[in-house]
């Protein structure tokens, strides 16, 4: 019976990989074909032998060593003050009252209902009063104020930290950010793994931002640099695949090495069914 | 929920004194709210002047009152893209959420490959939209899409996927939910990683099976990860843009954005999009963007409410 | 605490970020222009101009200034106008398109005249319509043309044969020349092959009204899309759908892939570069297409301009260096690298534009494009009018799927006013 049910889930599980995974096949057959084979009559669906074309022709094109030294250098910085500034403000918001929490915590759900292409004018002038167009710290600074993040970890903190705990380091003579490093921390590593997982990867992908801000060609994102193989009135559709593999391919060893933070420290060794 | 102690006695005691002692609080959300104020409240604020204007992103702006929103009331596309912007929520939304939790169950059951299964069920978030805008139009193609000769196969009659206004938004709902129903299983299962083994070892021994075990244990424990998941599907999936912009969004070279066929594709955001950038026509564009803002804002509390009283019961 | 290798790898992490905070703060934007001294900087898209040519006029200036190229993906007009708008940054030499002329020469005051700097000596060289596309209603010039892009019929000759039409360019031109004889060799292929003449709709109207001197906004800035000319376009365009000779295939689908290559789309009347489109996405058609010139005589699709922005530190090296870009032998090489038509009909003699074209059977496709270039009627177009005229293909397109054409009409004519009074129209 367990053994029929351990089969299953992995049955069903393969199943749901084989559905994700058939688009980057995909990308994996053309990046690695030529465009005329793609869309071929019938067309190919196998990897084929042109890779190594495609990607000279992408570096022929492109330079991507710099921009992808930016892009990890913003996406990493992105990634370590989100990770820093969101649990604290979420810890704040979900276990402690304070005046003004109700509002604060309005008007922060509030603003991100507002559609986010609509401040670009706006924003592009505060980056060029503050002198800060062209570099990278017009990428990083306003991405840390991010109400996903502060969302999200307050849903987590809400469910993963019980009161009794906090009230306990309490009682030891813990303050406010002792019991937030030494106590919550430790207990939300996989809700913070999944938020790290996800500011890597919007601020790696993010495209149309770093586009407008990124005004010296030596200075910009994998992104922005990609995004000159797309241009024009012929697209060579293998030769956009294959970039867009180079900029996947690092993203897949960023997650694979935080999911690993998904195994929470409180429930390690526990047996599920 | 916890009230800061204070040095000594007196609680309750309101004016400056009582601020103050929440100072940790405050220095704990302060970065924040410094970032927000000057990155998304002023510009936010801007586009609310924006909207009483007539402005070409470039040359003077005119004030024209309220006229630009007396024009949203009245304008035929707006309320369709709205209509469409719901049905596309709803048609995505609901299989989304609901394959993401069994999902992220089947995930924490199981022992091995896990994290291969994490890798490979977040891979659709990042594979290139281009790739899947191309492999999605590939695959519903009216004449030549795999979909339409695997039907033809089992004598079923074809779909004309990119043309009817019905199957369109099929085709944007089914793209959306392939993209994200991996990202929101891994946040259930990160949620799952906080429920304690003893809980699910009481319910076994309690004879509780899988699926009752599932109903009565897992989702009332991870009711906060799911309000989340809700509200932020409501949010992001009404301000729903990309995918109808690469599948529909160049019908042709004259008309683009237009969201396909009878704009069965064209989302409000879209909508906006093609206003302020297209057609150069900010000031609507912004009227646009606030009435989105006031549709999120609705339904974000409405499902807030709805999830919550479920809870709470 | 014990360091394991996976620790080591998320100090690591940590590491690149204290390292990437660091870079940010250390590098402060220089403020005020695109370039910094002694340098002229250019924006245009991949293909828009020659690289070739680009590279030499870096040399060919070296004396005298640096020219810094930029290459800008993605969208943009988008860029351009954020960047103007915010009056840093400019580049000193722009590249615009020609369906956001309109719209760029409404704020002429952020460019350039470049009558100013010698641009009515070599007026002459370029065709008059396009110089006129270029300018604003009271003479300034703001854009310097690059490229155009002249309509042809491009059809497939072997299926032709098969539906008993003629097969030599000249004849086909004669034959198809009228929408009306048009139709007609539709219907009778249509009936012999099965194959559908037409793309879609929309391509119709925007042909029909691109051949015509009046579009949807008058120079008074009244709405005329109610009018006679745009109605003969609609009721051309919904004739292809009620004779049943439309394809109602969107440009570049899968669906226009194999129609083209299978030839159950025979026909694509379009720019020249839409030739390109068909090499490539049909390449095992080659020797089997042929131009001739468009039913309803010629328009024009595309093109696109260089302009000088008025942040130019030196606005007569900026426009030397366009004129130079653009120059015919430059144009000319601009053909030849990225399929770029030329604006200048000296160009036109040169051999990058001269020789015989394998995948159109040797045919010299200059001998159809380059008189179409020069009858291009001249017509008035407004910033608004991409806008209004975007209801029509909405409604040809739901008149594709089985909307009444009268219904489909009037409210696209409706939907087009109100658009047009958003934008101040009358």
């Amino acid at each position: 019976m367990t053994r029929f049910r351990g089969t299953l889930v992995h049955v069903v599980l393969g199943l749901a990989v084989l559905l994700s995974l058939f688009p980057f096949y995909w990308t994996v057959v053309m990046a690695t074909n030529t465009t005329r084979d793609v869309f071929a009559d019938p067309p190919t669906f196998i990897p084929g032998t042109h890779l190594i074309d495609n990607v000279n022709t992408v570096l022929a094109n492109v330079d991507l060593l710099a921009p992808l030294v930016n892009t990890i250098l913003v996406a990493s910085a992105t990634t370590a003050l989100v990770l820093f500034l969101d649990t604290l403000a979420a810890f704040t918001f979900a276990k402690y009252e304070f005046p003004g929490r109700r509002v604060m915590f309005g008007l922060l759900l509030g603003l991100f209902m507002v559609p986010a292409q609509l401040s670009l004018i706006p924003q592009f002038v505060i980056m060029s009063e503050l002198g800060w167009v062209g570099s990278l710290k017009a990428l990083v600074i306003p991405a840390a104020a991010n109400a996903f993040g502060i969302f999200w970890m307050r849903q987590y903190i809400i469910g993963a930290v019980p009161d009794e705990l906090l009230e306990a380091a309490r009682l030891d003579g813990a303050g406010f950010f002792r019991i937030y490093w030494s106590v919550v921390l430790p207990i939300v590593r996989p809700g913070l793994a999944f938020l790290g997982i996800y500011t890597f990867i919007a601020a790696w992908n993010d495209y149309v931002w770093p586009l407008i801000v990124l005004l010296d060609p030596n200075k910009v994102t994998l992104q922005v640099a990609l995004s000159q193989l797309n241009v024009g009135q012929r697209q060579d559709y293998s030769v956009l695949m294959a970039g867009a593999l180079i900029g996947i391919v690092p993203l897949i060893a960023v997650f694979t090495l935080f999911a690993r933070g998904f195994v929470s420290d409180a429930t390690k060794g526990a047996i599920r069914g | 929920m916890i009230r800061p102690r204070t040095a000594g006695a007196g609680t309750g005691r309101a004016g400056r004194r009582g601020v103050l002692r929440y100072w940790p609080q405050y220095l704990a959300i302060s970065p924040f709210y410094l970032l927000f104020t000057v990155f998304m409240l002023f510009p936010v604020l801007f586009s609310l002047y924006l909207s009483f204007q007539r402005w070409d992103g470039l040359g003077e702006m005119t004030f024209v009152g309220l006229q630009q929103y007396r024009f949203l009331i009245e304008d035929a596309t707006f309320w369709l893209s709205l209509r469409n912007t719901l049905l596309i929520w709803v048609m995505n939304t609901v299989p989304m959420l609901f394959f993401a939790l069994v999902l992220a169950s089947l995930l924490s059951a199981a022992k091995r490959f896990k994290g291969f299964y994490q890798v490979a069920l977040f891979i659709p978030n990042i594979t290139s939209v281009v790739a899947i805008a191309i492999f999605f139009g590939a695959v519903f193609s009216n004449q030549y899409g795999l979909v339409n000769l695997g039907l033809d196969a089992i004598g079923l009659p074809t779909v004309p996927w990119l043309s009817h206004p019905w199957a369109i938004k099929v085709v944007i709902a089914t793209l959306m939910t392939w993209q994200w129903t991996g990202y929101n299983a891994l946040i259930y299962y990160a949620g799952m990683q906080a429920i304690p083994g003893e809980i699910y070892e009481a319910a076994r021994l309690d004879g509780a099976g899988p699926v009752r075990t599932f109903f009565s244990v897992t989702v009332p424990l991870l009711r906060p990860i799911i309000l989340f998941t809700v509200v932020i599907s409501t949010i992001t999936g009404m301000q729903s843009f990309t995918e109808p912009q690469v599948l529909f969004g160049n019908n042709n070279a004259v008309n683009p954005n237009s969201g396909g066929p009878g704009q069965a594709g064209l989302t409000m955001v879209l909508y906006f999009y093609r206003t302020a950038f297209n057609n150069n026509d900010y000031g609507y564009g912004a009227a646009i963007a606030w009435a989105v803002f006031l549709v999120v804002m609705a339904f974000t509390i409405l499902n807030w409410r709805l999830v919550s009283r479920r809870a709470d019961k | 605490m014990t360091l394991s290798r996976r620790s080591l790898l998320q100090l690591g992490v940590l590491g690149l970020a204290g390292a990437g905070l660091a870079a940010c703060t250390s590098n402060t934007g220089s403020g005020g222009s695109g370039s910094g001294a002694g340098e002229t900087a250019l924006w245009y898209w991949g293909d828009g101009l020659s690289d070739t040519v680009i590279a030499n006029a870096g040399t060919q200036f070296a004396g005298q200034t640096s020219l810094k190229p930029t290459k800008v993906g993605g969208d943009f007009k988008q860029k351009l106008t954020t960047t103007l708008a915010s009056g840093q940054f400019i580049p000193d030499i722009t590249g615009i398109k020609g369906e956001d002329m309109a719209n760029f020469r409404a704020n002429a005051d952020k460019f350039a005249d470049l009558n100013e700097y010698g641009f009515s000596d070599v007026a002459g060289n370029y065709l008059e319509w396009k110089v006129k596309q270029g300018s604003t209603p009271d003479g300034k010039v703001i854009g310097f043309p690059i490229d155009i892009g002249p309509t042809g019929m491009f059809y497939r000759e072997d299926v032709f044969a098969q539906g008993g039409l003629p097969t030599d360019p000249a004849q086909v031109g004669t034959a198809l020349g009228t929408w009306d004889s048009f139709f007609e060799a539709a219907t009778q292929l249509k009936g012999k092959t099965g194959g559908l003449m037409v793309v879609n709709a929309s391509a119709v109207f925007n042909l029909v009204v691109g051949q015509g001197t009046t579009r949807f906004i008058d120079p008074s800035n009244t709405f005329i899309g109610d009018q006679q000319h745009i109605r003969t376009a609609w009721d051309l365009a919904v004739k292809a759908v009620t004779l049943g000779v439309d394809a109602k295939t969107e440009d570049g689908s899968t669906d226009w892939n194999a129609g083209i290559t299978k030839g159950s789309i025979p026909v694509i009347i379009s720019a020249a570069w839409a030739g390109i489109d068909i090499r490539n996405n049909a390449p095992d058609t080659s020797g089997k297409w042929r131009v001739a010139n468009a039913p309803g005589g010629p328009g024009n699709i595309g093109g696109s301009f260089l302009a000088v922005t008025k942040s130019a530190k030196n606005p007569q090296l900026a426009y030397d260096i366009v004129k130079w870009i653009l120059s015919p032998e430059n144009a000319a090489q601009g053909f030849a690298d990225a399929s770029l038509f030329p604006a200048s009909p000296a160009s036109y003699q040169m051999e990058a534009l001269t020789k015989g074209d394998e995948f159109f059977g040797g045919q010299k496709t200059i001998d159809i494009f380059g008189p179409a270039a020069e009858k291009i009627p001249i017509a008035f177009e407004a910033p608004a009018d991409a806008a209004v005229s975007a209801p029509f293909f909405n409604e040809l397109v739901n008149v594709e799927q089985g909307k009444n054409a009268e219904e489909g009409w009037k409210a696209a004519v409706e939907a087009a006013k109100q658009i047009g009074q958003r934008a101040g129209v009358n």
